[in-house]
């Protein structure tokens, strides 16, 4: 689905089975018995090197220069991931209408493709960027920093990026931001909490959405949030819909509550 | 799966090691991926093939070192360990704890080359 996978390099699906070389098979054989004594073999791997180098070291430079510039500006950014279709942009786009002409708002989008999102998202008081990824299945925070900077962050206090939804490779990719939510909608399982665990464990605030149409839908809310205090304790917990407006009120004084001071 | 762009950052690291002893090449690979980083070991073993090629890296084995999780539990003042599953609960208090300590490793740990 992504080129993350390889599959968007064009790579034959074939390609695992084709090279493994096993390290032994291309050594020349020992030598004879009677030689053994004055020929010294050579050593396998005559050099071992401990590395001991984070495989994201590249990215979390990224990231902490993403942070130290969000400090500077007293911003507060926040990475919103979930499922494609849990309702970010529509919580993000009620939220700078209600929210945003009181505190300066500003908007970070991925998507593979499309301005659709940014389109939606548009108001003349609020700058977005909208970054497509291509075949990239995350936000990465290089990707951030360049969304960022085609901003006018001038009287913004709040940026939101709006992550690829996925709940799988997000987690792995620190984008520089001070809070972490993570949206579980009612049209999704309860269980997946308990099918998701890395996404939901890094978590700063949880929230669950679309509670307007739980009850049609047969959504059980309160093993949702059961499964969500057992993977994610440390964890918020905001229960909300952007449609109806119920429990809006409690994610905007979440935002007032972490606005650094000016 | 982002496992393929995590094992370019490590192909990386390991061309520059190589660079830097005059490897001619690297037989054996360890990294360190703990349970809570996100990652998968088979995606991982499945990319290294894929970006080794020929590199100075093709058909070094490829050995992961599994980091378990240990978690926090601030009412016991204690570390435990977290054998499988990620429900974490203390087994002092029964509480559930979500102070991870340990697990989110993702670490290039050692080279062998010759």
């Amino acid at each position: 689905m992504c080129v993350e996978c390889g599959c968007g390099k064009s790579i034959p699906f074939g390609v695992r089975v084709l090279s493994v070389i096993a390290p032994g098979l291309l050594k020349p054989k020992p030598p004879a018995a009677a030689a053994v004594t004055t020929v010294t073999p050579e050593p396998l791997s005559p050099l071992t090197v401990e590395v001991h180098a984070s495989l994201l070291a590249k990215n979390d430079d990224a990231a902490a220069r993403n942070r130290a510039l969000f400090a500077q500006r007293k911003l507060l950014a926040l990475n919103l991931v979930s499922s494609p279709g849990a309702g970010k942009t529509t919580l993000l786009s009620r939220t700078l209408d209600e929210f945003a002409p009181a505190t300066g708002c500003a908007v970070v989008v991925g998507d593979l493709e499309t301005d659709n999102d940014a389109r939606r998202m548009h108001r003349p008081h609020v700058p977005v960027a909208q970054i497509t990824t291509g075949t990239a299945c995350h936000l990465d925070a290089e990707m951030v920093a360049r969304g960022v900077a085609a901003l006018d962050l001038q009287g913004t206090r709040v940026l939101f990026i709006e992550n690829v939804g996925n709940l799988v490779c997000p987690a792995s990719f620190d984008l520089g931001e001070a809070v972490r939510v993570v949206l579980l909608s009612a049209t999704e399982g309860e269980d997946k909490p308990l099918k998701y665990p890395p996404i939901f464990k890094s978590a700063h605030l949880v929230l669950l959405t679309k509670i307007d149409v739980a009850a049609m839908l047969g959504f059980d809310c309160q093993a949702a949030v059961e499964n969500i205090r057992r993977v994610a304790p440390q964890a918020q917990l905001i229960q909300l819909s952007a449609r109806s407006g119920e429990g809006m009120a409690a994610w905007y004084d979440f935002l007032r509550t972490h606005l650094p001071p000016p | 799966m982002h496992e393929v762009g995590i094992m370019e950052s490590a192909l990386l690291l390991m061309q520059r090691q190589a660079a830097a002893h005059q490897a001619r090449r690297i037989d054996r690979v360890v990294l360190r991926i703990g349970t809570l980083a996100g990652v998968d070991p088979e995606a991982l073993r499945f990319a290294f093939d894929v970006v080794t090629r020929a590199t100075v890296a093709e058909g070094a084995t490829l050995e992961i070192e599994s980091v378990p999780a240990v978690a926090w539990c601030p009412a016991c003042a204690r570390e435990f360990g977290v054998e499988n599953g990620f429900i974490f609960t203390c087994p002092g208090c029964n509480d559930l704890c979500g102070e991870i300590r340990r697990g989110r490793e993702l670490e290039l740990s050692r080279l062998e080359m010759s």
